[in-house]
This record gives structure tokens, C-alpha cells and sequence, in this order.
């Protein structure tokens, strides 16, 4: 998520950059299945953060640590591909979906919440046309966004439970007490948004 | 202290949470700066907390708070009501701390200049100024406490409604919060608290037992009235 700076990718309006890196993130998602994607896709990515403005040793860090994050959809999508789709289409596949979304990460990075909710806001104004409020859905999408480290902790607490009771964690025996851990934070958060005036 | 109009009223106010009646036949009218609700778990009081906050629709009986109807003025309520839980967890939205107390004051359009200055005294005023821009998940349970109370009092709210907002605090937090919570800022509290010592410092008391209430005035005499039911 956001990490304060005052590079010049940090000064940018949150809308235009919004923007602009989404036009990034299709042309890379959108280049030949071919082995020359590997490095061109891998390039975009690292030069796009090395010349952040967060500095170079930091926006190189700040790649490794977004990289390491998605390792879990790079294997999956990597294994899945080489199956059906042999080893170039799978490592150009696989490279340009993950520098579409390590680009695409670079826009939260850079960029606080508030500006990104402002920009969002903004954004979606055009489906005010067909009734639906854009204060609400870019609301819901920030509220998507930052509850999955809350929920990440409810499952940690869920496993640590059943650790605690001399039970093997599981997902299947997890499940159900972390839906209603889950349900209840959701609860008390629809309550806390209304109380402080958010609709 | 400046005037203001009754706190809460209500009259032969009843609650229900699905088929279950959590409220029966409630008659109060609080004026008090400062009022504690007590009794025990079950008794109704997070219930009533929800009620004068406007989140529960009353089943039947009459309540105004600040003089409002809490279901045809809504929105009124919404910007003169804050409501603090005991889960601090549950009220923080936004990644930062600066962030979260700015979400607060999203509803009022304000410019973002005003926002911005609204948002840096409200943090000094906690002594968050030091966490802006630290994630505020990351923070210690007193810190986030203190956030949902920043972000409930950045909007100059009238009337503050805690509900248990110490119980998950220890003993320095818990009184740093409710230092904040009682301290005359132009708002009034209703405090919903098993901590007898913290009701004890709140002006008028109410003590809610099986939906109703069993006994109401000055906080001490009420709390030594359930002390002593306790102790039976």
C-alpha cells in the first residue's frame, strides 16, 4: 500500500496517473506470447519503478517486495500454463500478466487512498446516468481494498484458535468460524460507516 | 456550558432484534452531560446504544435524541451523533491514521483545506499527530482506540455514544480514553461500560436490567444500588 514520498511520481494527480498506468498495464498485458516478452515485460516493470522517484535502491525494493507478494498467482499461472501451453507461451504469459500488475501497483504506491477515492469518485461520475452513485462504489471498492489485511489477521486468529485447542489448522474445519468472525466485523463496520455519516 | 436540548427521551420505548424483545416499554429522559448506562450483558444497553445512535429501528414508543426523530431525521442524527465501539478494529476504514480521521469528515463536502486543518487538530487533540501517516492497522489497540475516538470527534459531534469503548483497553489506555470522552468539549456522552469505576465518574447513571430500566439518577447512588445487587 502507500508509501509516503515526494518523488515525482508521488506529486502526480491521482486521476491522470490512474489513467496513464492503466494504458500501461494493457500494453503490457497485450504483447506477443513470445520469448522477447520475458525481458520487455520484466523491463517495464523495473524501470517503471526504478524511475519512480522514490529512488533507485528503493524502487527496486519496492518491486522485490510487490514481486515476492504475488509469487503465490506467478507459480500458479506459471505451472498452469507451462501444462497446456508449453514454456515460451507460459513464461511470456506468465511475465506479462505479472508486470501488468506490478505496474499496476505502482498507482496505490504512490498514491494516498484519499486522492485515489477523490480521483475514483471522479471517475465514475458518467454512471450517475444509469443510477448509480459513484461515492458508493468507489467507497466499496476502497473498503474491499482495505479490509483484506483485517480479514487476513481474522484467519490468523481462526488458525491460532484451533492451535490453541490441539487441532490441526485446516481450511475446511477454519471456514466456518472465520465466515462468522467475518460477518461480525462486517456488521460492526457497516454500523461504524453510517455512524460517522458515510451512506 | 452552553444550552442544549434534552439528550435523549424516550417514551414507552420498545426494541426488537428479530422475534426477541431486547427493550420493553423503556421511559427515560436524559439531560445529563455525562450518563452511564450499566447492567448486565443481555440487559439492553448495547441495544439502547445502537437506538439513540439511530443504526436499530425502534419497534414502538416514542425517542428523540437532540430533539430529532432518529428514523425521519436521519441524516441530522448522522452529523450531530457520533458512535464509538468497543472493537476499534471495526471503525477504522481507511490504510493511514490522517486518512481514516479525513474519512469522518467525507459527508460534510468540506473544502480540502478546512478537511485538512479539521483533520491535524483533531490529531493533536489525541496526540496522533506523530501516527499521520502510519498505517493504522499497525497501530497498538489504545492508539486505535484513540483513532475511532478522533475520527468520532473530528466532526464536533453533539452527542458521543460509546459503547464499551474501554473493554478491550488496559488500564492506562482505558483511562486515557475515557479522560477524552469526559472531558467538557461542548459534547454530551452516553457511555455504555461494565467498568463501574468509569460510571461511577459520569454525572447520572442507568441501570438496565432484562430490557428495562431498574433504576436511574445520580451515577454513584446507581452504581452502589447494582454493587449491592451484586453482591447478593
Amino acid at each position: 500500500m502507500y508509501r509516503p514520498g515526494t518523488g515525482w511520481l508521488h506529486r502526480r494527480p491521482a486521476g491522470p496517473k490512474l489513467a496513464l498506468f492503466a494504458v500501461v498495464a494493457v500494453v503490457v498485458a497485450a504483447l506477443p506470447p513470445v520469448w522477447a516478452t520475458v525481458p520487455a515485460a520484466v523491463g517495464v516493470a523495473g524501470c517503471l519503478y526504478a524511475l519512480a522517484g522514490m529512488g533507485l535502491g528503493e524502487g527496486l525494493r519496492a518491486l522485490g517486495c510487490q514481486a515476492w507478494g504475488l509469487r503465490g498467482m506467478i507459480a500458479i499461472t506459471a505451472a498452469g500454463q507451462l501444462i497446456f501451453l508449453g514454456p515460451e507461451q507460459a513464461a511470456a504469459n506468465t511475465a506479462r500478466v505479472a508486470a501488468a500488475v506490478l505496474v499496476a501497483g505502482l498507482v496505490p504506491l504512490t498514491t494516498p487512498v484519499s486522492a485515489m477515492l477523490d480521483a475514483l469518485e471522479r471517475g465514475l461520475r458518467p454512471l450517475r446516468l444509469v443510477g448509480v452513485d459513484p461515492a458508493r462504489v468507489a467507497l466499496l471498492w476502497m473498503v474491499t481494498l482495505t479490509t483484506i489485511p483485517v480479514l487476513a489477521r481474522h484467519a490468523a486468529e481462526v488458525r491460532d484458535a484451533q492451535r490453541a485447542r490441539g487441532l490441526r489448522p485446516s481450511p475446511v474445519r477454519g471456514t466456518l468460524p472465520f465466515l462468522v468472525v467475518a460477518l461480525r466485523h462486517a456488521d460492526d463496520l457497516g454500523d461504524a460507516l453510517t455512524a460517522r455519516g458515510i451512506r | 456550558m452552553t444550552d442544549r436540548p434534552a439528550t435523549l427521551r424516550c417514551d414507552r420505548l420498545t426494541a426488537r432484534l428479530g422475534d426477541r424483545e431486547v427493550l420493553r416499554d423503556v421511559t427515560l429522559d436524559l439531560d445529563a452531560r455525562t450518563t452511564a448506562i450499566i447492567g448486565d450483558n443481555g440487559s439492553g444497553k448495547s441495544t439502547f446504544a445502537r437506538l439513540a445512535a439511530g443504526l436499530v429501528r425502534r419497534a414502538s414508543g416514542g425517542l428523540r435524541v437532540l430533539g430529532l426523530d432518529p428514523e425521519r431525521d436521519a441524516a441530522d442524527l448522522r452529523r450531530r451523533v457520533a458512535l464509538v465501539l468497543s472493537n476499534p478494529d471495526a471503525q477504522i476504514v481507511m490504510p493511514t491514521v490522517a486518512e481514516d480521521v479525513a474519512l469522518s469528515l467525507r459527508s460534510l463536502r468540506l473544502p480540502r483545506e478546512e478537511r485538512g486543518h479539521r483533520v491535524a487538530a483533531a490529531l493533536e487533540r489525541f496526540g496522533l499527530e506523530a501516527l499521520a501517516d502510519r498505517p493504522a492497522h499497525d497501530l497498538s489497540g489504545g492508539q486505535k482506540q484513540l483513532l475511532a475516538l478522533c475520527g468520532a470527534f473530528v466532526r464536533a459531534p453533539d452527542l458521543v455514544v460509546a459503547d464499551e469503548p474501554t473493554a478491550s483497553l488496559d488500564a492506562r489506555n482505558a483511562r486515557v480514553v475515557a479522560d477524552h470522552l469526559l472531558a467538557d468539549t461542548g459534547h454530551a456522552l452516553v457511555l455504555v461500560t461494565h467498568d463501574l469505576a468509569l460510571a461511577r465518574r459520569c454525572e447520572r447513571a442507568v441501570l438496565f436490567q432484562d430490557g428495562g430500566v431498574a433504576a436511574s439518577g445520580i451515577a454513584a447512588d446507581v452504581v452502589d444500588l447494582y454493587e449491592r445487587a451484586l453482591a447478593c
